[in-house]
């Protein structure tokens, strides 16, 4: 027992670490949109812009423009596509440290003592039941998508097992911090999702 | 329906889940699972793997954490301290005097962030403190503030329309412009309850500001309005087709860190902080959005929209009827369930219902909205009453005694929208649009 909970003791840093790590990732994905879409909208300005010429300054110029001046964002929508879903997944359980997900505790901040207990251990074992069903088929469909080289639809044609990898690899991680603090509420009584404050959820 | 056991199971699942306090997206997706389990016998994770994965990576999300990053920036901005001293000499001559700020504080930042408790606290933070000691009526001062606040879910950019609009695959741009008018609507109605208000309890009134000159306003407003400028244009970019709404969402980003880095309330922690808010608010909607995917695939399966649907079409109810069963029907749903959560709930099971009844899915997503709204400022849940809860250590039954009032001029705002539905159509009707991508 003592074994496990010095176990325990050694792994909480590296845990707690590595969530942080995930919501920082999770944040540079949405940097990276940002860029995407600014990226595309100047793009298209400049397309917007060369029609302008075309009609001031005849077809010459307006050749130069779109030779020299445009990039064509090929796949863009995609590839932001692709960031969106990064960046929710990579998020999940640096969300729910916290306490970002939102839940109906009407009844489970009612509860206290044992019962409260009781309620935590049900709420994060059912939680940690379904974010592993999840995280274990999207670890497959990474596979199935690599193995069966399935390709996008879009214009990007990115191979759909590399975008997919951040879906594996958050859902699996939101299964771990859902069992560890399961573990927690078992051995130690009370998990800390101190943010948890429902005025303070600024979902709406 | 042959299958009453097997559905009510299902509903019964859907209810004890989301009761017992488990994290609402896992809950959908969980409910969603035993759907189909019960009702196919198709592989269910590998179809909830490919219904979840296309829902999140789908580009018309991407204006969500942009719009959400953009409030968060502003929020964390001196904005909170200009909107009260930049609006107080405006309001100063309306009859109902300094009131008349929570209102149009809650209406500009609504349009700066589609969140209402964000709402709720920039423009509280300033205003309570402030009109408490010029001796406004505490219920006045808190009734406003609560009601106004919810203005967050329908002035567009609004989270809510975003989320309607990716469940049911309208366009958001539509939905947005289509928020603006009721949205303004509500506010004067909000404003004229005060006005109102004033005319009645003549004695409560607080004594009138000193005289202020023109010059003196614009200078305290000079914070101001460069943020009126940037919401005019945002919304303005959508309106004209000149922008989708993920790329107004950019310019909304980089616009508002101009304005913050001019206010000189930029800097690398409050960079890394909004981003981080940003990432996490994105999150937990992203996580429900893809639990409800999954459970509206599932729902197909059950055959309860189809049957529902079949059910109200066969009883010949006319739409407002059927808009009127679905008001009491939200509010209900208002009391349990955040608003983003009870749209992404029911839109599976409602959408059929209203496209077979003939009724317009822009104007719906209005009438949800103003809906959702109600329930912001009704107990047991209402995230306002929390949130003001926190800031003024009132009984939360006291704050909902306060915004009684203003939830009744919601309940006419959605009588309003019932019988002139142009108030929502018009607009959109009118824009041009542009073929995203």
């Amino acid at each position: 027992m003592s074994a496990l909970r010095s176990l325990g003791r050694s792994l909480r840093p590296v845990l707690d670490a590595v969530y942080n790590v995930c919501g920082y990732i999770a944040a540079c994905f949405l940097l990276v949109i940002l860029l995407i879409i600014v990226v595309q909208m100047i793009s298209r300005w400049i397309l917007d812009f060369a029609g302008l010429v075309r009609s001031v300054a005849g077809d010459g110029a307006a050749d130069w423009v779109l030779d020299n001046m445009t990039y064509q964002f090929i796949g863009s929508t995609n590839y932001a596509g692709y960031c969106m879903a990064a960046a929710s997944f990579f998020a999940m359980a640096y969300a729910l440290n916290n306490g970002a997900h939102i839940r109906v505790n009407l009844v489970l901040t009612r509860l206290t003592g044992l019962s409260r207990r009781i309620g935590d251990i049900w709420c994060f074992s059912i939680g940690a039941f379904f974010a592993g069903f999840f995280a274990w088929y999207a670890i497959r469909a990474v596979y199935w998508s690599h193995k069966l080289h399935d390709v996008s639809q879009g214009q990007d044609a990115t191979p759909i097992w590399i975008p997919q990898l951040s879906m594996a690899f958050g859902t699996t991680i939101l299964a771990i911090a859902l069992v560890d603090h399961l573990i927690r509420v078992i051995f130690v009584g009370e998990t800390d999702l101190s943010a948890e404050r429902v005025g303070e959820t600024k979902s709406e | 329906m042959e299958q009453l056991p097997l559905t009510l199971i299902f509903l019964f699942t859907l209810f004890f889940l989301l009761g017992s306090g488990v994290w609402v997206g896992l809950s959908l997706l969980g409910v969603a699972l035993v759907g189909m389990e019960l009702f196919t016998n198709r592989p269910a994770g590998d179809a909830m793997i490919t219904t979840i994965w296309t829902a999140s990576s789908s580009w018309a999300l991407t204006a969500l954490p942009l719009f959400i990053w953009m409030g968060e920036i502003l929020y964390r901005t001196r904005l909170s301290e200009d909107m009260f001293r930049g609006l107080a000499p405006w309001m100063a001559p309306l009859p109902g005097r300094l009131l008349h700020t929570n209102v149009v504080g809650c209406t500009i930042f609504a349009a700066v962030s589609g969140s209402s408790a964000a709402t709720l606290t920039t423009v509280g933070k300033m205003s309570i403190p402030e009109l408490r000691s010029r001796g406004y009526p505490e219920r006045m001062i808190i009734g406003t503030l609560a009601g106004s606040a919810t203005l967050g879910l329908m002035i567009p950019p609004s989270l809510t329309l975003i989320v309607y609009g990716v469940t049911i695959n309208e366009s958001i741009s539509k939905l947005f412009i289509a928020g603006v008018f009721p949205g303004l609507t509500l506010a004067a109605l909000f404003m004229g309850y005060v006005v109102w208000w004033s005319f009645v309890h003549k004695d409560e009134v607080p004594p009138p500001e000193p005289k202020m000159t023109l010059w003196f306003r614009i200078s305290e407003a000079r914070f101001l309005i460069p943020v009126v400028c940037l919401v005019i244009f945002v919304i303005g970019s959508m309106y004209m087709g000149l922008a989708t709404p993920t790329e107004a969402a950019s310019i909304g980003v980089i616009g508002a860190m101009i304005l913050a880095a001019l206010q000189g309330s930029l800097n690398f922690e409050t960079f890394k902080q909004s981003l981080l808010g940003a990432t996490r608010t994105s999150c937990m909607i992203a996580l429900i959005l893809a639990g409800a995917a999954f459970l509206s695939l599932s729902m197909g399966f059950t055959g309860l929209p189809r049957a529902l649907a079949a059910w109200i079409d066969s009883m010949q109810l006319s739409p407002y009827t059927l808009i009127f069963a679905l008001t009491i029907f939200y509010i209900i749903i208002g009391c349990f369930l955040d608003g983003i959560s009870s749209v992404v709930l029911t839109m599976a099971v409602v959408e059929p219902m209203i496209r077979t009844a003939g009724i317009d899915v822009i104007w719906f997503g209005i009438f949800i909205v103003v809906v959702v709204e109600m329930a912001q400022i009704t107990p047991p849940i209402g995230f306002n009453l929390f949130v003001l809860q926190g800031m003024t250590n009132h009984q939360m039954a006291y704050i909902a005694r306060c915004a009684m009032p203003l939830f009744f001029l919601m309940c006419v705002m959605v009588v309003i929208l019932v019988v002139f539905p142009e108030l929502a159509t018009w607009l959109p009707d009118n824009m041009r649009t542009r073929p995203p991508g």
